[in-house]
């Protein structure tokens, strides 16, 4: 394997302390949810949607959350991803309580360090693919020009899109937006990459296509990935499965299924 | 800048759109340059028919039967002032004659000075209507309106009997009209000497130093200045003595702000809904953006530029549609010509991009507001 990913970004969050908290992990802790909790509306109206949960991730490790239907599992990933604030409890990035910052700081964390991935692949229909997958780092405003351009054409190379950077993101098939959505997520070379249902849109080609993806970028980037699927099959080909079950984590495991070429 | 280049492609993508609401502006500039540029030039062609062949600012003995003495100090202060139109300081005489044409008789103010004097207050050589222009010994020039009714014409002869039993027989070189029937019908022109000798005062005494200034609104300071330096005379002013007609130029000036002021609220109003309900459209976008790491600020600055965008664009083709207008209007046979002041064409596309970018407040606070989460959450 080759060298860890870099760990926490600067910007904003410098002078953010940030404890040491590696664990067990070969390249370091990149994530610590501490009791997460969300409930949604008040009195009796209030639902608890996720009730304290509580795990780390490492750099690089490749899991997945899985649960039924209104689990809690896609609430768990907003708040994860600080799009969602929790009722209670915080998620630590590289040591960094996500509670503490600003929103500025939220909106960098986000943009530098994590990527997203939806059901839907929320594509930019103004925007050509380019200036689509280009767009975190615009936002970032942080690269020159000329390096924005060649990342984002080896990103799109990297997912088998090439020559497409200059057509609209709305003159493409379902299974290259949802390709452009992930080469987008990977722009800014993010810590970690969450995805919501994936391929929740996608035929059984593209799904596998996606999930080959996933595991070879993993490999090759070290980003971590944590996929959030209702489809067991789907969990079993990452190597760690987390089981919410009524906003509880109620199963942490390890997968046994390991690809002959890992 | 990230901002302006999504803001050009909202913008772009919804060309309809975008361009409706610039002609909205630009109808409303255009309208706001027209109706004031209206009121302006009325004004100035009114004030111009009042005051325009008329003294601004007179200097006169304070008992109306003495002579003003225009001695050396007082050509010092009138001819220093810069706020003095060049070429306009008319020394005058004048004396009240009888004219009889033997059926008929009318009393006539007989204005006397020197031709070149007085054309710079009264413009008598650009409005003479027949004969020429000449004020020497024993010359007249009678108003259009006397004329008609006495019959006379250029080149006649006229008999005046003059205060103190003195009589006259003038000739009429020119026949004057300075756009006010009453001035045309009571006053004549004639040399300085005529009312000189009748009064029996001496070369540097007159009736009135008359003056014309380069800013009619500036009569009352001119006034009030050389009041404090020139003891023992009365110094009067247009402004004084108008005081009725002051009241109906603030009142008209009074309702022309009314009206721009109304149509820029309108224009405003126009714009603040579009954008909002362009704020709504883009939405999704905003929210993809924000859960990408855009900013709260950086997502107002979008809305910021599209309005600045669209309140140049709409005031500029404003400017071009209120040129088009006032072509089309000077094709109308109006009793004045509509000139449009550089300066208040200027602030007028000015406060078109100020109302677009003020109209711009409620979407920059509702995107600012938007949270990520509403957008992926509900898809």
């Amino acid at each position: 394997m080759a060298d860890a990913p870099e760990t926490a970004p600067g910007g904003a969050l410098d002078g953010v302390s940030a404890s040491d908290d590696s664990g067990t992990c070969d390249f370091g802790m990149l994530l610590a949810a501490k009791n997460l909790a969300k409930t949604y509306g008040e009195g009796e109206a209030a639902t608890q949607a996720l009730r304290g949960v509580t795990f780390d991730l490492c750099n690089g490790e490749f899991a997945s959350i899985i649960g039924q239907s209104g689990s809690g599992k896609s609430t768990l990933l907003n708040l994860l991803g600080l799009l969602d604030t929790p009722t209670a409890g915080t998620a630590l990035y590289h040591g960094i309580d996500s509670a503490t910052i600003t929103k500025p700081a939220r909106a960098i964390m986000r943009n530098e360090m994590i990527g997203f991935v939806f059901q839907f692949h929320y594509l930019l229909p103004e925007f050509s693919v380019y200036e689509n997958v280009a767009m975190p780092a615009l936002i970032a405003g942080k690269l020159p020009t000329e390096e924005i351009r060649s990342r984002a054409e080896e990103t799109l190379g990297m997912l088998g899109l090439d020559g497409m950077s200059g057509k609209n993101a709305n003159a493409l098939s379902g299974g290259q937006k949802q390709r452009v959505a992930i080469a987008r997520a990977l722009m800014n070379r993010p810590a970690i990459l969450l995805a919501d249902e994936p391929t929740g849109n996608l035929d059984t080609t593209n799904t596998n296509l996606v999930y080959d993806l996933f595991r070879e970028i993993s490999r090759e980037t070290h980003t971590a990935f944590l996929i959030v699927t209702h489809d067991r099959s789907i969990a079993e080909r990452t190597d760690r499965i987390l089981e919410i079950t009524d906003g509880n984590l109620v199963a942490d495991v390890r997968n046994s299924y390991l690809p002959e070429d890992r | 800048m990230l901002s302006l280049r999504v803001a050009w492609r909202f913008l772009r993508s919804s060309a309809g759109q975008s361009a409706l609401i610039a002609c909205g502006i630009a109808v409303g500039i255009a309208t706001q340059i027209f109706v004031g540029s209206i009121i302006i030039s009325l004004q100035a062609n009114l004030l111009d028919t009042t005051i325009g062949s008329a003294p601004q600012v007179s200097i006169e003995a304070i008992k109306e039967s003495d002579p003003v003495r225009f001695t050396p100090a007082m050509k010092d202060v009138v001819y220093n002032d810069p706020r003095i139109k060049p070429g306009t300081v008319a020394p005058v005489r004048s004396v009240p004659a009888l004219f009889s044409n033997g059926t008929d008789s009318a009393t006539l103010g007989l204005i006397g000075g020197e031709l070149k004097e007085l054309d710079g207050i009264y413009k008598i050589s650009d409005k003479t209507l027949s004969g020429k222009a000449s004020l020497g010994n024993g010359e007249i020039m009678v108003g259009k309106e006397f004329a008609e009714k006495y019959g006379v014409s250029a080149g006649d002869s006229i008999a005046l009997a003059l205060t103190g039993g003195q009589s006259g027989t003038f000739t009429v070189t020119g026949i004057f009209d300075l756009g006010s029937s009453q001035f045309n019908g009571r006053q004549a022109f004639v040399s300085g000497k005529v009312p000189q000798n009748v009064l029996g005062w001496a070369n540097d005494e007159f009736q009135a130093i008359d003056v014309q200034l380069i800013q009619p609104y500036d009569s009352k300071d001119v006034a009030s200045s050389w009041s404090s330096r020139l003891p023992g005379v009365s110094v009067v002013e247009w402004q004084g003595q108008n005081a009725s007609l002051l009241a109906g130029l603030v009142a008209q000036s009074a309702s022309s702000y009314m009206i721009q002021g109304f149509v820029l609220v309108a224009v405003a109003l126009g714009i603040a809904s579009t954008l909002a309900i362009a704020a709504v459209q883009k939405t999704r976008q905003i929210g993809i953006l924000k859960a990408m790491g855009l900013e709260d600020k950086a997502a107002g600055r979008i809305f910021l530029f599209q309005a600045a965008m669209l309140g140049v664009a709409g005031s500029a083709l404003g400017v071009l549609l209120s040129f088009a207008i006032l072509a089309l209007f000077s094709l109308s046979p109006a009793p004045f010509t509509i000139s449009m002041d550089p300066t208040f064409v200027a602030v007028s596309a000015a406060i078109g991009i100020v109302v677009a970018l003020l109209s711009s407040i409620i979407p920059i606070r509702a995107t600012s507001k938007l949270d990520p989460i509403e957008v992926i959450q509900n898809g």
